[in-house]
């Protein structure tokens, strides 16, 4: 086996849920033995894991202060 | 200082409150991930902040309606996107669907050629603001699985639950949405090196 190259969309269908860690112990065998073999793939995998964590690295928000007091006013009230 | 014994019905009311200060604090615990997410599902902070507080009324309200054992944090965001649904969003037209093709590398391709070799390094080079506005710019629909997926680290199951869709559409919703993600991303790239 070598490189896909071009996207196929065998790849692209386990590609998703691996980066997600969704796939069955056996899809995951399946996904790595393609990974360890296609470069390009494993290059995208790569890709798209860095990203996912970077959206999230991105949207890393406090929240404020206020906002945070408003919703402890809104819990029952200790006897 | 020997009581009586409490009545059944008082005990039980003690229980009960004990119960929900429980729930409460166990809830707030989620705070900060629910206002995570509230601030990339609608388009200012205001209306995120509002969005919270809902979410947050309307849980404490319904406390009765989560059963104990069950997933918390599911339960509180399924609450708060229904509630974001319920602010009259929606009709939105979705952005017709390209085959895939070399557009979907694009972005991996021209974020390569500009250099660096660590895919950190590559990634870093998109800004935080190009992040978050890329994300505002994907439709509702698609965005809601990718928020509840990717910043809220929901598993597909979780997601599906949450919106109430089956495990394949939060599959290909997301899989559209993180191609929106991309394309929009690719954008701004040619839009900084041009
Ligand atoms: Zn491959």
């Amino acid at each position: 086996m070598e490189d896909c190259g071009d996207p196929c969309i065998k790849c692209e269908e386990l590609l998703q849920p691996y980066v997600d860690r969704e796939l069955t112990d056996e899809e995951r065998i399946e996904a790595e033995a393609h990974l360890a073999l296609c470069g390009y793939c494993a290059r995208r995998y790569r890709f798209e894991s860095t990203l996912r964590r970077y959206v999230r690295k991105c949207c890393e928000e406090q929240m404020p202060v206020e906002l945070k007091e408003k919703l402890l006013a809104l819990r029952t009230p200790l006897l | 200082m020997t009581e009586p014994e409490p009545e059944t019905a008082a005990r039980r009311i003690a229980g009960e409150a004990r119960d929900r200060i429980r729930f409460e604090e166990d809830a707030l615990q989620y705070a900060d991930q629910v206002y995570r997410v509230a601030r990339r599902l609608v388009p200012s902070r205001e209306e995120a902040e509002d969005l919270v507080q809902d979410t947050y009324t309307r849980a404490f309200r319904s406390w009765r309606s989560f059963t104990q054992g069950t997933n918390m944090r599911a339960w509180l965001f399924r609450i708060l996107t229904n509630l974001n649904i319920d602010r009259g969003r929606r009709n939105q037209r979705t952005p017709d669907l390209q085959p895939i093709e070399e557009g979907d590398y694009f972005l991996y391709n021209r974020l390569e050629e500009t250099g660096g070799s660590e895919d950190e390094q590559v990634v870093e080079k998109l800004s935080q603001d190009g992040v978050v506005q890329a994300l505002a710019a994907i439709p509702h629909d698609f965005r809601d699985v990718l928020v509840l997926v990717d910043i809220g680290e929901f598993s597909y199951r979780d997601a599906a639950q949450i919106l109430d869709i089956p495990i394949g559409t939060v599959m290909s919703r997301l899989h559209r949405g993180r191609r929106i993600l991309k394309h929009e991303l690719a954008e701004q790239a040619v839009g900084q090196a041009s």
